[in-house]
């Protein structure tokens, strides 16, 4: 339990050494990677699969997975970058990925949080609306 | 009753007395009158009362002796006779009235137990009335607070019914709205799908991004 506690404490550091202004960048990561493979840590593995879990949910915390059927003007996603910056206080950088089953429309995954415009998502809105 | 008995004996005794003085009167008349003769000769003059006496043969004698075995027999006969005779008569009297106070006794102690059988047979009739009433009334009572009970029961059964009965039918049109409105944005989602044109569907995305981007 200390042991994992140690690790939980080393691989959160490592993720804040992977910031750059506060933004995880690839070459901070390749040089945390780089350290940690010189230090030859003696529970590396766990410390390395504790620090990939820390990493992928601080890139989804800067991430917006912008969900669209179809294409979506790069203008679209620079200002939903803008605004979701804006609302959480650090860099979000925006990433499309395409779902059919949207309809029309866009959402918006930040994290945990999910904001949804399709057309899909306010019809099931407006099914569980109705009682 | 001593003194009957008294009375009685000396009656008795008295024709005794009387033959045994006749008795003694014949005995001393043979020889009275061989000595009359020569009294009559010597005392011709004699006294009445003596001459009485002499024809009725009272001799002093024989009256004392007479006199003496009367009083030994009257003795006797109330010593072993009129003494317990009188005792035995005065226990039967005693006795008797000793019956007859009993039967008054019991003819009043009967008079009370009648008069209080009466009074208990009222008394009981009376409670027997007053329990009655009372039992009409407390089944009365009782028949109106069953009634009220199962009227009640019956209320309670009859709203519980309905209140399951409408939550019945709001759930029922709960579930057929769920599913009309689950078959309309099934269907809305198909015929969107459909319908729309790539163009109408880019429109509709750079719309809806811009409605985030400015949220």
């Amino acid at each position: 339990m200390k042991r994992d506690k140690k690790i939980t404490q080393l691989a959160k550091k490592l993720v804040e050494l992977s910031k750059d202004n506060g933004v995880v960048t690839e070459a901070k990561v390749s040089e945390v990677l780089a350290g940690l493979k010189q230090a030859k840590h003696r529970h590396h593995l766990t410390v390395l699969k504790s620090f990939l879990g820390y990493l992928r949910r601080e890139v989804a915390l800067q991430t917006a997975v912008v969900a669209t059927p179809g294409a979506l003007s790069a203008a679209a996603l620079k200002e939903i970058e803008a605004n979701y910056t804006k609302i959480y206080g650090r860099p979000i950088s925006a990433v499309t990925t395409q779902d059919t089953s949207l309809i029309a429309g866009v959402r918006v995954r930040v994290g945990d949080d999910v904001y949804d415009a399709s057309v899909a998502g306010r019809l099931q809105r407006l099914a569980e609306n109705v009682h | 009753m001593k003194a009957l008995f008294i009375t009685l004996l000396i009656a008795l005794s008295l024709p005794l007395g009387l033959i045994a003085a006749e008795d003694a009167h014949d005995a001393a008349a043979h020889a009275g009158e061989a000595l009359a003769h020569a009294e009559d000769a010597a005392h011709a003059e004699g006294n009445k009362l003596t001459m009485i006496t002499e024809k009725f043969g009272v001799t002093w004698p024989t009256l004392i002796a007479q006199m003496i075995n009367f009083v030994l027999v009257a003795i006797v006969l109330y010593k072993f006779a009129v003494k317990p005779i009188a005792a035995t008569l005065d226990e039967r009297q005693q006795k008797i009235a000793d019956g007859l106070q009993y039967a008054e006794e019991m003819k009043a102690q009967l008079a009370a137990a009648t008069r209080e059988r009466d009074e208990k047979i009222k008394e009981a009739a009376a409670d027997a009335q007053r329990i009655l009433t009372e039992s009409r009334e407390q089944s009365k009572e009782m028949i109106e607070k069953k009634t009220q009970e199962a009227a009640a029961q019956a209320e309670a059964i009859i709203r519980k019914a309905t209140e399951a009965t409408e939550q019945e039918r709001k759930k029922m049109l709960s579930d057929v709205r769920q599913e009309v409105a689950r078959l309309v944005v099934a269907t809305s989602s198909k015929v969107l799908s459909r319908d729309l044109s790539d163009a109408e569907k880019s429109t509709f995305s750079e719309s809806a991004a811009k409605e985030l981007a400015n949220n």
